[in-house]
């Protein structure tokens, strides 16, 4: 492996055999499949996807929870299931809704128990702890036992005792998760300056929040049902609908808006619909500007009266529907 | 910002392996320091239920030694119960909570988190032990015969590294199962207590009743011990002190492999599989 | 439609509890762990009896401690069934607050959880009791079985053990989970009071009023009384007393017990929510 490489897939798949109750047959779930993955040393790797897409199996298996049932996984340089040992010294991970830790010991004493599974001396750990727990914003509730803790401070707790160990590769799954907009603001510009400080540093962050994905990530992965659609630099991935002319569209449809018509339009690429009370969005990519008008016919052959029409730059969350057909949250 | 910590700075090996235990056990200690409920629940109640157990022999007229066989089989029975729920059960509830995943991903070995959960409960085991012989001792008038203090010793300590290493091997089953693994412990309370003599000199279950029972080091550790303090203790062994002794030093070698075998094979079975993370039942 | 609720409490609760006690796993180990575990309990105080009497079992003694060691099963079975729920729902579930603001009536909740238990330790106790009969000639005669005593009995006594559990699931709702069932741990306490394996002339003086103030100890005798009435009469403890009193001292004593028993889980009910317990987490 690569020298500069901190995580590399080849063709990781890895497939679930289920079963409700003992009577019935083992059913294969495929979860992964056909994973290709370079992140570099210094990356802020972003993994884009809806629920369900395989997220947090893919980081399962990085962190040496899980086996692929197909291909490799390289964690900083070792084999993730021949040399789980090594991998582990040199990784952390922390999850959104995380329930971790002993309710009966405070903040501080849980996150010091974490550290000296991590070979740290009580005093570096200490020291860490005071300064991570400032940054994030709990300092005040060091010596709180963490059963009191609400959702949001328990998530805090959390994201220090990742960042406590100094690994090599952090694995971020949905982070800000129970996070209010100031915590995770908080928390995305500690991840930053985090990733600043240390060359060799390499962060893996699983997120459904488009903005975090673009604001944060070098690189993102847009994953859907397994399978990785598209990866590349956010404005890169931006950049494939530039040609495309990316339109939103406020209407007013008292009946059911015939979404197919707008569908078999020539020259539109995708149609979203949404519903909000008695309004009606519609986002759609299209081939060119020139395709608009054949869109405003329709809407008056349907008796629509468009409220407002809106022009945009391509967002990661265009790109993400264009993959994969939905909005995140409709899949 | 923090300077980085460089991968030497973090220690590993036997270093590590000692602050994983005691990294571990420190909840265990403050939990009982916080909560204290235990010292009722665990401490005195077992103390009436020997006391039933003791009565019984009274009630049917038994020689006044078995009392003690009674209060002895009643005081290790903590050891027994430190392993099963406070050890081997414990990580079922790790599992639940989240924080076996964040143990596997590590560098922590698994037998030291064993170990300190272990250790952490040993306080209210040693308590709960102590209680039971020095009450059950001083309540029922038992009166003690010792042979030999170092043969006692050898004893106590051989059963002791036996019966954690059989521990920490019955732990390895609750990374792959979940809540069979907590039945099934749950199952094994008082098949154990029958096979082992806890109450009784286990010689009473003829030979190979006894040899089975000898798997779980309680049964010669609890045999020998009571032929070392009673009276009446070398005439209802099952085999002698000295054998009972080289067994259990084969036991510990066995059990303490084993579980470190064990332990390392059925994680990556767990791994391959799937079951660490999974929440069934 | 309070009464609906309550019903309606109780019976999903039942539901519940049976789902989650019958499917760990297959039927034919979850059989194994049904038989090995009561008769490996019985089998220790066979065992004890058997080494010091020479195997006498035609002694009412041995009949006196068999009978009774197996009816107690339905102790630790109810006072566990009820008790540990409060301990699965708010640590490993992590339902119980849920369950708080639903509309649900918690004590009946808490007892519709423990019928799967209690279904399990009847079983227990059939087993127990069946093997006692076929191999140690336990002396049932089934002409001879005062069957309305017998199920009086066993009525009384099941709903007397479910407010007793209700008063051990007041006090988990403010402990932390320790490493025992509290429901085991304080039968196998009781076990020392109540006359099950011994009568309680046995007992120091001092000690006894213990017994005579526990619902379980004439429960147990009642029980003893109606199947093998003539065992029951060779032990001094209760012959003063006949069936009807020992019933009416029943029924006085469980509804005393039952009356502090849901006082107390009242008052840790309260103190639960006041100092928001109900969704702590306490693992250690």
């Amino acid at each position: 492996m690569n020298n500069s490489v901190a995580i590399e897939t080849t063709n990781l798949g890895r497939i679930y055999k289920i079963r409700n109750n003992k009577k019935e047959k083992f059913k294969e779930l495929l979860a992964l499949t056909n994973v290709d993955l370079k992140i570099n040393k210094g990356e802020l790797f972003g993994l884009l996807g809806p629920n369900g897409a395989g997220k947090t199996t893919l980081i399962k298996i990085l962190t040496t929870l899980l086996s692929p049932t197909k291909g490799n996984a390289l964690v900083a340089g070792f084999d993730v299931e021949k040399y789980p040992d090594e991998v582990r010294k040199r990784i952390n991970m922390v999850s959104g809704g995380e329930t971790s830790g002993y309710g009966l010991l405070t903040v501080r004493e849980n996150l010091w128990m974490f550290a000296q599974f991590y070979g740290i001396e009580s005093q570096e750990a200490n020291t860490r702890i005071k300064h991570l727990a400032e940054i994030v914003g709990i300092s005040d509730r060091l010596n709180t036992k963490s059963s009191d803790l609400s959702t949001g401070l328990r998530q805090k707790m959390n994201i220090v005792r990742g960042f406590l160990t100094d690994p090599q590769v952090l694995f971020l799954d949905e982070p800000t998760l129970g996070l209010d907009v100031g915590a995770s603001r908080d928390v995305r510009t500690f991840i930053k300056s985090w990733m600043d400080n240390g060359n060799d540093r390499t962060l893996l962050l699983t997120t459904h929040y488009m903005v975090e994905a673009e604001v944060l990530c070098d690189r993102v992965a847009i994953i859907n049902q397994g399978k990785v659609l598209a990866c590349d630099t956010p404005a890169n991935l931006k950049k494939t609908l530039q040609k495309e002319a990316i339109f939103h569209i406020n209407l007013n449809a008292p009946s059911r808006l015939e979404l197919k018509s707008f569908e078999d339009l020539p020259g539109v690429k995708s149609c979203v619909i949404t519903q909000k009370q008695d309004e009606t969005f519609l986002d759609m990519i299209l081939e060119d500007d020139s395709i608009l008008s054949d869109v405003i016919s329709e809407t008056s052959r349907q008796s629509l009266r468009i409220n407002r029409l809106e022009k945009r730059e391509p967002s990661l969350e265009d790109v993400f529907i264009k993959l994969v057909g939905q909005r995140i949250e409709q899949v | 910002m923090l300077p980085p910590i460089q991968l030497t700075q973090k220690h590993s090996g036997i270093r590590l392996f000692i602050m994983t235990v005691f990294g571990r056990a420190y909840p265990r200690v403050i939990g009982m320091q916080r909560e204290k409920s235990w010292l009722f629940f665990d401490i005195f109640v077992p103390l009436l239920s020997v006391s039933a157990y003791v009565f019984v022999y009274r009630a049917i007229g038994a020689p006044e030694d078995y009392v003690g066989f009674v209060v002895v089989g009643g005081a290790m029975t903590a050891f027994w119960m430190n392993i099963l729920w406070s050890m081997s059960s414990q990580l079922y509830w790790e599992k639940e909570q989240g924080n076996l995943a964040l143990y596997i991903i590590s560098p922590a070995s698994m037998m030291a988190i064993l170990l300190g959960m272990a250790l952490g409960g040993l306080f209210a085991t040693l308590l709960r032990a102590i209680t039971i012989m020095v009450f059950g001792s001083l309540i029922f008038n038992v009166s003690y015969h010792l042979v030999s203090f170092w043969q006692l010793i050898a004893i106590f300590s051989l059963s002791m590294i036996a019966l954690y290493g059989m521990g920490m091997m019955s732990a390895s089953i609750f990374l792959l199962l979940s809540r069979e693994a907590w039945h099934i412990s749950n199952l094994a309370t008082e098949p154990v207590y029958l096979i082992s003599g806890m109450y009784f000199p286990v010689k009473n279950l003829g030979f190979w009743g006894s040899a089975f029972g000898s798997i779980i080091p309680l049964t010669l550790g609890l045999d020998a011990i009571r032929q070392l303090i009673f009276e009446s203790g070398p005439s209802l062994g099952f085999l002698s002190v000295n054998i009972e002794i080289f067994i259990l030093i084969l036991l510990s070698v066995f059990y303490v492999s084993a579980a470190k075998f064990l332990l390392a094979y059925i994680e990556k079975l767990a791994v391959r599989e799937g079951r660490l993370t999974e929440n069934r039942r | 439609m309070r009464n609906s609720i309550s019903l309606r409490s109780f019976l999903s609760a039942s539901w519940l509890g049976w789902k989650i006690e019958s499917n760990w796993t297959d039927p034919f180990l979850f059989a194994t762990y049904s038989i090995i575990k009561p008769l490996a309990s019985a089998g220790i105080l066979v065992l004890m009896y058997s080494i010091i009497t020479n195997g006498n079992f035609d002694n009412p003694m041995f009949a006196y401690l068999y009978l009774g060691n197996a009816f107690y099963q339905y102790v630790p079975a109810v006072l566990s069934g009820i008790s540990w729920t409060i301990i699965d729902d708010r640590e490993h579930y992590r339902t119980l607050k849920y369950i708080y603001i639903a509309p649900v009536n918690i004590p009946l909740y808490l007892f519709g959880r423990g019928v799967a238990k209690f279904i399990t330790g009847s079983f227990a106790v059939l087993i127990t009791l069946l093997a006692g009969f076929i191999f140690l000639k336990v002396p049932i005669d089934i002409n001879q079985i005062n069957w309305p005593l017998f199920i009086l009995s066993l009525i009384l006594g099941i709903i007397m053990l479910a407010l007793l559990g209700l008063l051990l699931a007041g006090i988990t709702l403010i402990t932390a989970r320790h490493s025992y069932y509290i429901g085991d741990v304080v039968a196998s306490g009781l076990f020392l009071f109540t006359g099950a394996i011994f009568p309680l002339e046995v007992l120091p003086v001092w000690l006894r009023p213990i017994g005579y103030a526990l619902p379980i100890t004439y429960w147990l005798e009642l029980l003893r009384r109606s199947l093998v009435g003539n065992v029951a009469q060779a032990f001094p403890t209760f012959t003063q007393l006949s069936n009807l009193d020992l019933v009416l001292i029943l029924f006085l004593t469980s509804v005393i017990a039952g009356l502090i028993a849901i006082y107390f889980f009242k008052k840790c009910n309260h103190s639960a929510r006041e100092r928001g317990l109900i969704d702590m987490s306490t693992n250690y």
